[in-house]
């Protein structure tokens, strides 16, 4: 009997083995692993979802600009536009377009994708309101199918001289714009790598001088650092450096004639990209890259006791007690500044609202008690002062007041004798 | 003083600053500028924030700014300057042998006094305790008196 059920045993550790062997290939995590679809729950795997998807997004975004604004093909250019699908396993190809991103776009749209993307989203475990950034509507492409035609119009009525001239301008705002993205983005990474938290105070007392003259603080914190990023992506910085030159050399007018004759290399761009975007150098505004890393900014300000650098800046993964006050919301909180920091959105947004948990002065029991004791009087307090707002309240005047008073009127000649015996009617 | 430390006006950034502020002791001076007692307290705050950086954060708050009303109702502010502690979005108590465990009200006589405050309160909270015994002798509690809500 016991061997019988050993072979039972060893019969159904096999089969287990057998269904656990059946390997598959997981394209977000980049691995080949035997646990089935339960693969998709592991937070590992989440992750790298997540980085996979933000890195097919933004290479979408470009697809999305040719979406707004449809752009000619260059010929020449066609074989480097292309792009790879990662849902349907498959490039695509511009060499026929006469748009760039003409095929993506319409990949895009394709049922086939389509469907490739929902089996995708079902395999991986992905979010469904993530669906629509990596897929483009019908009627987006109806409005640049109309855009496409316009474009052509325009092309054709131009005299034929100048139509390489638009395009090739276009191409060089392409360019460029890509450069001031990349600029800014290299710039945001220096910005966000400098640990603000252990240093910020310092860096206040160096510069106070500087930020105690009032409304540059901004400029100056911007100044120290770029200074302290310097020192610590000095690359980075160089970079940043020389697609600044080749920035201001494409905007500004006087370096454009000084780089026409030193490097001729250089194309002049058409004016109307800089003037939309509202004054340049010498109508006295504010360079785009200090507006942009103050919006950085203000968004990495509240992130004092940033997750990230505080573990970097303790140098060792210190494990802090579980048992902590807040730990829960600690952890919760901490997985959703991360997911914003990917760009994704976090479900529950704290409205304007939002309180603190606080014992009050005159509290007993829980500090959840407190808040809706102060909502429940702040309640009280609004309905006291709506119900108190329509009634108006006037001093009492008699009948026989008003009666005078319009008698007294009379006699000055001010009310006519009409008027003056409607009231007396209407009041009898 | 107030600009060396970051002065909060508005409603929401003294809601980011709570909800982001992790795993730190979050000091949060509610006060007007130009009071005497108060600039008194900022020094010692913008003094010290540096030595406490590791573990504690230090803003001021404006209590004169029209969205900062709400939060001086709600922590029952009525005597500034008063400084108010957290740590991971929770209100952080103190026994400080004086009526009000809520919060601290009126100026530290050292700087070394604020930093055993905050730091008694981070090694608390690291406990998980939402209350903490102040380790100041009493001589060095500023005293006042509160009334009972209203009466």
């Amino acid at each position: 009997m016991e061997e019988q059920h050993d072979s039972e045993n060893a019969r159904v550790g096999t089969t287990k083995q057998k269904k656990k062997a059946e390997y598959e290939f997981c394209k977000a995590c980049n691995i080949n692993h035997n646990q089935g679809l339960r693969h998709k729950y592991f937070p590992n795997h989440k992750k790298s979802l997540s980085t996979f998807l933000s890195r097919f997004r933004n290479k979408l975004s470009d697809v999305r600009f040719f979406l707004n604004a449809p752009i000619p093909l260059d010929s020449q250019l066609a074989s480097r536009n292309r792009i790879w699908c990662v849902f349907c396993d498959q490039d695509i190809e511009e060499h026929s377009s006469s748009f760039a991103c003409a095929n993506a776009i319409r990949h895009l749209s394709s049922a086939e994708h389509v469907k490739n993307l929902k089996h995708f989203f079902w395999k991986y475990g992905a979010a469904a309101d993530q669906l629509d950034a990596f897929m483009v509507s019908d009627d987006d492409v109806a409005k640049w199918e109309k855009r496409c035609v316009a474009r052509k119009d325009e092309a054709s009525e131009g005299c034929r001289g100048k139509v390489f001239g638009p395009s090739s301008d276009d191409i060089h705002n392409q360019v460029h714009s890509g450069n001031v993205d990349s600029l800014e983005n290299v710039y945001s990474h220096s910005v966000k790598s400098y640990p603000s938290n252990a240093v910020l105070p310092l860096q206040c007392y160096t510069n106070e001088s500087q930020i105690s003259c009032s409304g540059l603080s901004g400029v100056a914190n911007v100044a120290t650092s770029s200074e302290a990023s310097s020192a610590a992506i000095p690359f980075a910085l160089q970079d940043f450096a020389g697609m600044l030159f080749m920035f201001i050399g494409n905007v500004s007018f006087y370096s454009l004639r000084l780089s026409s004759s030193c490097l001729p290399l250089l194309i002049p761009i058409s004016s109307g990209h800089t003037e939309s975007a509202g004054g340049n150098l010498h109508s006295g505004a504010p360079p785009p890259w200090v507006e942009a890393t103050e919006v950085v900014q203000i968004y990495s300000k509240p992130v004092l006791g940033d997750p990230v650098s505080h573990s970097n800046k303790l140098g060792k993964s210190k494990k802090l007690n579980p048992k902590r006050v807040g730990a829960a919301w600690a952890e919760k909180r901490k997985i959703e500044m991360e997911k914003k920091k990917r760009g994704e959105t976090v479900r529950n947004e704290y409205d304007a609202n939002w309180l603190p948990n606080f014992g009050r002065v005159w509290q007993s029991g829980s500090r959840r008690e407190s808040r809706k004791e102060f909502e429940r009087e702040k309640q009280k307090l609004n309905v006291e002062t709506q119900s108190e707002m329509p009634i108006k309240i006037q001093p009492y005047v008699s009948k026989r007041m008003v009666s005078f008073i319009l008698w007294v009127l009379k006699i000055a000649g001010l009310v006519s004798f009409k008027t003056f015996s409607q009231n007396q009617l209407a009041l009898s | 003083m107030s600009h060396v430390l970051p002065t909060l006006t508005k409603k929401i950034e003294v809601d980011t600053i709570i909800r982001d502020t992790l795993d730190e002791v979050l000091v949060l001076r509610f006060g007007r500028a130009t009071e005497t007692l108060c600039l008194q307290l900022d020094h010692i705050l913008s003094k010290a924030a540096r030595e406490v950086s590791k573990f504690a954060t230090v803003a001021l708050v404006d209590v004169d700014s029209e969205e900062i009303q709400v939060y001086i109702k709600y922590f029952d502010i009525t005597l500034i300057p008063s400084t108010v502690f957290f740590f991971n979005a929770h209100h952080m108590k103190m026994d400080y042998g004086t009526a009000d465990h809520t919060k601290w009200v009126g100026s530290f006589y050292t700087k070394q006094d604020f930093i055993d405050v905050v730091e008694t309160i981070f090694r608390g909270a690291m406990k998980g305790k939402l209350i903490v015994k102040c380790p100041l002798p009493p001589e060095r509690v500023p005293k006042y008196q509160i009334l009972y809500k209203d009466v």
